[in-house]
């Protein structure tokens, strides 16, 4: 505990405990940040989203027998058909009308999904099966001193920043991405302009909720451990880490993700683990009210 | 029942419910009496819940989602004199209201600047920091363990002990309140509420100190959960972090919503009714379903705002109506 | 008209029941939430002992009826509970609360309404003293956390333990006593470190706790927690170190886990330990409910046994009752009941004895070594 090696590797290793969990964060947080950027909503369902997504992988491998593969491409398939039909029918009425009912909205739908899912799976811990996953997964990849490494957390950060980098190119380099972009800056003049609006945050609502099942299924395989509340902590935190990024920006949600999960590591491994979902959101807090731009984004808060 | 009307006269409306509360502990229940007050207690509990937090979404159109953070130190404040100093509870009420305006007032300063979405964001993440603290500060609130053996209130020497005795205390409580909401709605700071919640940038320029007049609201509405965090944590004589999760802002906020958001009757009547209706549930519902009951909740939010999203009873001025449709002719 | 109408379903649903000719017993715990598997022994073994009595004859010739009261462990629903059951004058004793969080928001309602209660689960060490109407047929968690201790000791020789404990009444108390016993007894408590019941990632904790090297970790909390943490440090690298924990952690959850393999832990009620009066009682419950009971099956089931052994000798009436079990106050009186001996001393609790078990292939077998 005392010698300095001891102290390096520990440090080393809480590094690599945080980067995996901001990598879950920075997926879910994806989700908010697009939505936001395009619609200006905290969609609050985004987080039952993710739970929604492990449940669906769970139930796909135990009940229906899929293997992992088809179960993991068709839940994210289903989550973002999910997304678009919880816009279509819960806030797109409501696009015009005033912001609080939106919100509101949004925080009813969590609270529906969330029950929803209490009454289907029960509100008991699930783990996916030991033998989801090929044996190599739970093997250790790397192992330096006393720092380990599993193959999963590798290819967890990999999914997380081949799935951003394809979203960065979605969105600065084809049509359907200029055209969110446009929306997002001004929904009357994009549909001036002749781009379908309803089709663009549909767009948005589908990407957004295919990375938020995707990071369900991938933290209930971390963690080993999936339950109808888990997406509402995870839900906040990545909410917390796309403002710390700077919302409606992508790499800041990525960004926003890395250091919160760092943050909150640190702070427990280092400071007080009793106050360890108080760090996320006295992070939050402070930089709503510091630099509400966050780390890379532009200025919100003037526009009521 | 028209819901419309009963919105223009509600004077009359609920002086006959004031009237049966006063006469219900009297009345032959079967044995059940206890029972009953007991829910209906904790329903006008909520009632002042709701009053106070229409102040800020209902009145001023800011949405707080960090309300049980003050119904929280309210309570605390309430057992922690209780226990230490053994001060009498007509002492407690002022102190705790005073203590959540204190609060209402340090949070709300900084953060009443947000547009609404962020404001909604960090009141939700104080409330969350609020029972943080309470669940780990052990030397000052036992944590956990909860706080135990909080003597009853008492009146010239008597203590309260039979729910009848809460029932009209309460009743006591909430007319309080209702005097203070009421008079504040008709008041010039009612008035600057409004204006506020109808366009910032329009009461800006007709004069109203937008900040001022946000926390005041927000103060206003801090206090009046602290004093009903303080009259639960007389009646309950046990209070734990547990009983302050953010479900309960939630709660509150769905009353408000399905009674009608602004509208003062309306906030009374979503918590008369939606509050037995959970008792209604453990009756009615396979045991399965009653932990789920949250999902009905959850979809009174939804709906509300998708078919009515004034509520039972909207909200009754006039002005304010107009105002209202003007908005609604300048979407089409 | 919507709220009159449920007020009336209300009232019937309410008044109705009381007319049947029978003694109610409700039990009062979580059947569903996220504690329901705690509950469900609960449930099963009071409805068991329920049939049981009425094969019997009922309690001197009236029948028993056992009615299930859900309050999810929330100390609001557990109150309002309590209301209901002191003001029904067919109950004339309580068996219940599961969670010490429930069982206090409860203890005031029946203090004052002079209804007796058994708790067959509520270990709070401060729930004794506040009602001269409230027992518990468990021992308290300092009792635990001080047995704990000394088997860590004495029975195991750890020299070294980390204490990793959630955020919550029950394993505050038992880390508090662990703690204390710890430093009379000269165990080296390397670290504390706290988690949430909604945690998931518990590197950051466990992390530390691998750089302290300790024998064993000692985890006074509940099994879905507690079964990720192990598979979490064994991921980690922690491959030598020991887990073990309190009653908490005795849930079939565990045994699922291979990482748990070696896992120790205390229970009030070990099938094979138990008296010969506990053979009947394993065999009824494996035949009803197809798997053995476990330590809340075996206290509920005695709670409902002490209470109908109350209610037959001093009647139905609710401070006779009290009174009776209060006269329950030394090793000679005390009810033999399937979980060892239960007598109360002058605050309500209990002592008993505690054993240890651990996991061995899978399965919970008692440790070979036990202090006794």
């Amino acid at each position: 505990m005392n010698s300095l090696l001891d102290q390096s590797s520990l440090f080393l290793q809480q590094l690599v405990n945080g980067i995996t969990l901001g990598g879950v964060y920075a997926l879910i947080a994806v989700g908010y940040t697009m939505v936001y950027g395009v619609i200006q909503l905290i969609n609050f369902a985004h987080g039952e989203i993710y739970m929604l997504g492990a449940f669906l992988a769970y139930s796909m491998v135990t009940v229906l027998g899929l293997p992992f593969l088809a179960a993991f491409i068709l839940t994210i398939l289903i989550c973002s058909g999910f997304g678009i039909i919880l816009d279509f029918i819960a806030y797109r009425p409501l696009r015009k009308a005033p912001r609080l009912a939106a919100l509101i909205t949004a925080i009813g739908m969590s609270i529906f999904l969330q029950n929803l899912a209490m009454m289907i799976w029960g509100s008991q811990i699930k783990s996916y099966p030991r033998d989801v996953l090929p044996e190599i997964f739970s093997k250790t990849a790397w192992n330096v001193g006393d720092v380990t490494l599993s193959w999963l957390q590798i290819f967890m950060l990999v999914i997380t920043i081949v799935s951003m980098a394809i979203l960065h190119l979605v969105i600065h380099r084809t049509r359907i991405g200029t055209a969110m972009r446009a929306v997002s800056q001004d929904k009357t003049t994009s549909a001036l302009m002749g781009i379908g609006v309803n089709r663009v945050i549909s767009f948005t609502f589908a990407v957004g909720s295919a990375m938020g099942g995707m990071a369900g299924i991938l933290v209930g395989l971390y963690y080993n451990a999936i339950f109808p509340t888990m997406g509402y902590i995870a839900g906040i935190k990545a909410f917390a880490a796309a403002v710390l990024g700077g919302i409606g920006s992508v790499p800041g949600a990525m960004l926003g993700g890395g250091v919160l999960g760092i943050a909150e590591v640190i702070g427990a491994g280092y400071i007080s683990s009793e106050y360890r979902d108080g760090i996320s959101y006295a992070v939050m807090i402070a930089v709503i009210l510091f630099k509400p731009a966050g780390l890379i984004g532009r200025q919100i808060g003037e526009k009521a | 029942m028209d819901l419309e009307r009963l919105g223009k006269h509600p004077r009359l409306f609920f002086l006959g419910l004031g009237l049966l509360a006063i006469l219900l502990p009297w009345l032959p229940m079967g044995g059940s009496t206890n029972y009953v007050l007991r829910i209906l207690t904790t329903a006008v509990l909520y009632m002042i819940l709701a009053l106070g937090l229409n102040i800020v979404p209902g009145f001023t159109g800011l949405l707080d989602l960090g309300y049980v953070g003050f119904y929280g130190i309210g309570a605390y404040t309430s057992g922690l004199l209780a226990i230490h100093y053994n001060m009498s509870m007509w002492l407690i009420l002022p102190l705790a209201a005073l203590n959540g305006a204190l609060w209402g007032t340090l949070l709300g300063a900084p953060t009443l600047r947000l547009t609404g979405d962020y404001f909604a964001i960090v009141t939700f993440g104080f409330s969350e920091l609020v029972v943080l603290v309470i669940r780990n500060e052990l030397w000052l609130t036992r944590g956990p363990m909860g706080l135990p053996g909080i003597s009853p209130p008492s009146i010239f020497g008597h203590p309260l002990t039979r729910d009848w005795e809460f029932f009209y205390l309460i009743l006591i409580l909430l007319l309080i309140v209702l005097v203070v909401v009421t008079r504040l709605q008709d008041s010039r700071v009612g008035r600057a509420w409004f204006a506020i919640r109808e366009d910032e940038i329009a009461a800006q320029c007709s004069g109203v100190n937008l900040i001022r007049y946000k926390v005041t609201a927000f103060a206003i509405s801090a206090s009046i959960g602290a004093m009903a965090g303080a009259f639960y944590a007389k009646w309950f004589k046990f209070i734990h972090p547990d009983m302050f999760k953010f479900w309960e802002s939630i709660l509150i906020l769905c009353l408000i919503v399905f009674g009608g958001m602004g509208s003062i009757a309306g906030t009374m009547l979503g918590a008369l009714i939606l509050i037995p209706l959970s008792e209604v549930l453990r009756a009615v519902l396979p045991q399965g379903l009653f932990s789920a009951r949250y999902l009905i909740y959850g979809l009174v939010l939804v709906l509300m705002m998708r078919w009515r999203p004034e509520g039972l009873i909207p909200f009754e001025r006039a002005q304010a109506r107009k105002a209202w449709l003007a908005k609604e002719r300048l979407k089409i | 008209m919507k709220r009159i109408a449920c007020f009336l379903i209300a009232w019937c649903l309410l008044t109705g029941a009381a007319w049947a000719d029978s003694i109610k017993i409700p039990v009062a715990a979580a059947f569903t939430g996220q504690l329901a598997s705690f509950g469900e022994g609960i449930k099963n073994a009071a409805i068991l002992k329920g049939e049981e009595i009425n094969a019997a004859g009922g309690i001197n010739g009236t029948r028993v009826e056992i009615v299930l009261e859900d309050e999810l462990c929330d100390p609001k629903e557990a109150a309002t509970v309590a209301t209901k059951l002191a003001n029904d004058p067919k109950v004339p004793i309580v068996i219940g609360h599961l969670c010490s969080s429930a069982t206090l928001a409860a203890l005031p309602i029946y203090r004052d309404a002079k209804l007796p209660a058994i708790s067959p689960a509520s270990t709070n060490v401060s729930i004794g003293k506040m009602s001269p109407f409230y027992f518990r047929n468990v021992y308290k968690d300092d009792f635990q956390g001080l047995f704990l201790a000394k088997y860590a000791k004495l029975a195991r020789g750890f020299q070294k333990v980390a204490v990793f404990y959630e955020v919550n009444d029950y394993s505050m108390g038992l880390m508090l006593a662990f703690m204390k016993e710890a430093k009379e007894l000269g165990i080296k408590v390397l670290g504390t470190e706290a988690y949430t019941s909604d945690t998931t990632d518990f590197k950051p904790q466990l992390t530390k706790f691998k750089m302290m090297k300790p024998d064993a970790v000692f985890i006074p909390g509940y099994a879905p927690q507690a079964t990720l943490i192990v598979s979490q440090a064994r991921g980690l690298g922690m491959k030598i170190v020991a887990f073990f924990g309190a009653d908490g952690l005795d849930d079939d959850l565990m045994l699922k886990n291979p990482d748990a393999e070696g896992l120790f832990v205390t229970t009030p009620f070990l099938p094979d330990k138990a008296g010969p009066q506990a053979a009947g009682f394993i065999k009824a419950y494996k035949a009803k409910y197809g798997k053995e009971p476990n330590w809340f099956a075996a206290n509920a089931y005695d709670g409902v046994g002490i209470a109908a052994q109350a209610i037959a000798a001093a009647g139905p009436d609710r401070v006779k009752i009290r009174d009776y079990l209060a006269s329950i106050d030394s090793k000679e009186k005390a009810y033999k009941g399937v979980a060892g001996n239960t007598y109360f001393d002058k605050n309500g609790d209990c002592l008993k004895d505690a054993f240890v078990k651990e996991i061995k292939d899978g399965k919970w077998v008692s440790a070979e070594k036990q202090l006794q």
